[in-house]
């Protein structure tokens, strides 16, 4: 009997611990997380922010889980170190903690700009269940909010708080939102939408201060103009939770780096989720994809190792679905071309009549990239020929048609058919 | 456990499949009350051409469902006894990652009500609609076991 343990909660950690219980019945597996909930879905606490989703509805799992599955869950738990010569865990609480084998799966943190003002109360970033409670609970003396960041994850918090009815505006530094996942085109039928339901977009604008003594008064911008607000949340990115690993032999780069077994430097040590530096399959380089279904992917592969099993994993690529006010968009790997490289080539649709677009990158005649805004169900189409590196030559003239779909790409996956006779 | 089959020779891409799909995911039921409901019911499964023939494209009911894995909610599980992809509407959120990872493209979003569309392979009648309406018998509902062989 073994003792494997994985630091973190949420998608990696979980899905490895399933693997794991699959292969192997008896081994003991222990789960530890620093926040004080049960495993819950971390996507979802925008939607619980905006009132959509009640707290019941937010768990990732039934609540027996840990139980029926044999899992020691340590919550409140915060590991301070990991000691790879000792095979064991030094924690906050000074308690130390044996392992044969170990998965970290920290996740990420919201990166904070530096800008003067960042660290009073009522600056938020929105990542926990906690960020989204302590949110909540200032909204009824709250007006007016201010989001910095127009990712995915400050498009998703004005959102929310624009459904709380909050006067929300959201400070962008870049010239459109959504910049690391669709192109300009692409970015203005989400804004398009955003700013018809009410929620204020300044672009090109950066805030350098948060102004308020005690309570927030304002943000400040770098144009000089201050916006009042009385709240502020920040979607500035993520950054990798390493710090437990720094200095303990185990090869980091921006995050954890992991080789295609999903094992650090150190052999009976693994990682995965957004901690996880793996490689990139569209853009050929080790790269760090935090996104929920990839750290179900590389938890999953992470615990079948981690139980004797043998899962090569060849990597991840950058995906994203979201939902706007009604507008459905997807964006999968290279949303644009590389600075005028002539080796790749771009086949466009634009009709802005029907809020349609598709955009499709490709790399000698392989889809490296799409975007789709509105009519987005062959997206996985896309995304598999993308995972198997396919040559689309044959039938790159219909990828944009709205017939195009998995009739045609079939005779190219290596799997047998096995529903048409 | 039992899964659905086309016969792609015997496809005439008559698309009469999709209306009775259509047909038995509405309210009422019924042809002409349906086409009268305030939101017209989809079809969940929709019939592509290809080199001249035809496809009927739908949930397929993965054991190692991508959509499973790439749903962020939680709504979205195998059930082993039944063979089939379950979804809990009251989890989802409509946030569209099934319909982002799905290989097949069989599953379609919708906007109005934020909820994925696919194949529950008519849960609670005693054979699929879809099987039924086929004209030329080339959906075929099947044994997974029979397939195998």
């Amino acid at each position: 009997m073994k003792q494997f343990v994985i630091i973190g909660n949420s998608a990696a950690g979980i899905a490895a611990a399933e693997a794991i219980r699959k292969a192997d019945k008896q081994s003991a597996i222990t789960i530890i997380s620093d926040e004080d909930y049960p495993a819950y879905c971390r996507c979802l606490i925008s939607y619980y922010l905006a009132g959509q989703v009640l707290v019941d509805k937010i768990l990732y799992r039934p609540e027996n889980f840990y139980k029926e599955n044999n899992i020691t869950l340590l919550l409140n738990k915060k590991v301070e170190r990991v000691d790879p010569k000792k095979n064991r865990l030094v924690c906050v609480d000074k308690a130390q903690i044996p392992f044969d084998a170990l998965l970290v799966a920290t996740g990420s943190s919201p990166k904070f700009p530096e800008v003067k003002g960042i660290k009073k109360e009522n600056v938020f970033g929105l990542r926990t269940i906690k960020n989204a409670t302590e949110i909540a609970e200032r909204l009824p003396m709250t007006k007016t909010a201010c989001v910095l960041g127009g990712g995915l994850v400050g498009l998703k918090a004005a959102y929310a708080l624009s459904k709380r009815n909050i006067d929300t505006k959201v400070i962008v530094k870049s010239k459109q939102v959504l910049s690391q996942m669709l192109d300009f085109a692409a970015a203005g039928f989400v804004q398009r939408r955003l700013v018809e339901h009410g929620v204020e977009l300044v672009l090109g604008q950066d805030a350098v201060e948060i102004i308020g003594e005690g309570e927030i008064k304002a943000v400040k911008l770098d144009s000089g103009k201050a916006i009042g607000c009385e709240l502020v949340v920040v979607g500035k990115g993520v950054k990798p939770n390493i710090e437990l690993v720094k200095d303990t032999g185990i090869k980091i780069n921006e995050g954890i780096i992991a080789n295609n077994l999903l094992q650090t430097s150190i052999p009976n040590i693994y990682t995965a989720g957004d901690v996880c530096e793996s490689f990139d399959i569209t853009v050929q380089a080790p790269s760090i994809n935090a996104l929920w279904p990839v750290a179900v992917e590389q938890g999953r592969a992470a615990g079948v190792n981690i139980a004797g099993g043998n899962i090569i994993y060849d990597g991840s690529l950058g995906m994203n679905a979201l939902e706007f006010f009604g507008l459905a968009v997807v964006s999968l790997g290279m949303y644009k071309v590389p600075d005028k490289d002539p080796s790749y080539e771009e086949l466009v649709l634009d009709n802005p009549k029907e809020e349609t677009y598709k955009k499709i990158v490709l790399k000698n005649n392989v889809i490296v990239g799409v975007i789709l805004v509105k009519k987005i169900s062959n997206s996985g189409v896309f995304l598999s020929l993308m995972r198997k590196k396919a040559d689309v030559s044959v039938f790159k003239n219909s990828l944009l048609d709205d017939n195009f779909g998995y009739p045609a790409i079939k005779d190219l996956m290596p799997d047998k058919e096995r529903i048409y006779v | 456990m039992k899964q659905l089959l086309y016969e792609v020779k015997k496809c005439l891409g008559c698309r009469s499949c999709e209306v009775a799909c259509a047909l038995a995911h509405s309210l009422s039921g019924d042809l002409y009350k349906a086409l009268d409901e305030e939101k017209l019911s989809m079809p969940r499964k929709k019939v592509l051409a290809c080199g001249g023939k035809n496809y009927p494209v739908s949930c397929r009911h993965c054991e190692d469902a991508l959509c499973v894995d790439a749903c962020m909610a939680g709504a979205l599980v195998f059930d082993k006894q039944k063979g089939q992809v379950l979804h809990d509407a009251e989890r989802c959120v409509g946030c569209w990652m099934c319909v982002m990872v799905c290989p097949y493209g069989a599953i379609r979003p919708d906007i109005k009500d934020k909820m994925p569309l696919r194949c529950d392979k008519c849960k609670d009648k005693d054979e699929p609609a879809c099987v039924k309406a086929c004209p030329t018998r080339a959906v075929i509902e099947q044994e997974k076991a029979e397939v195998k062989k």
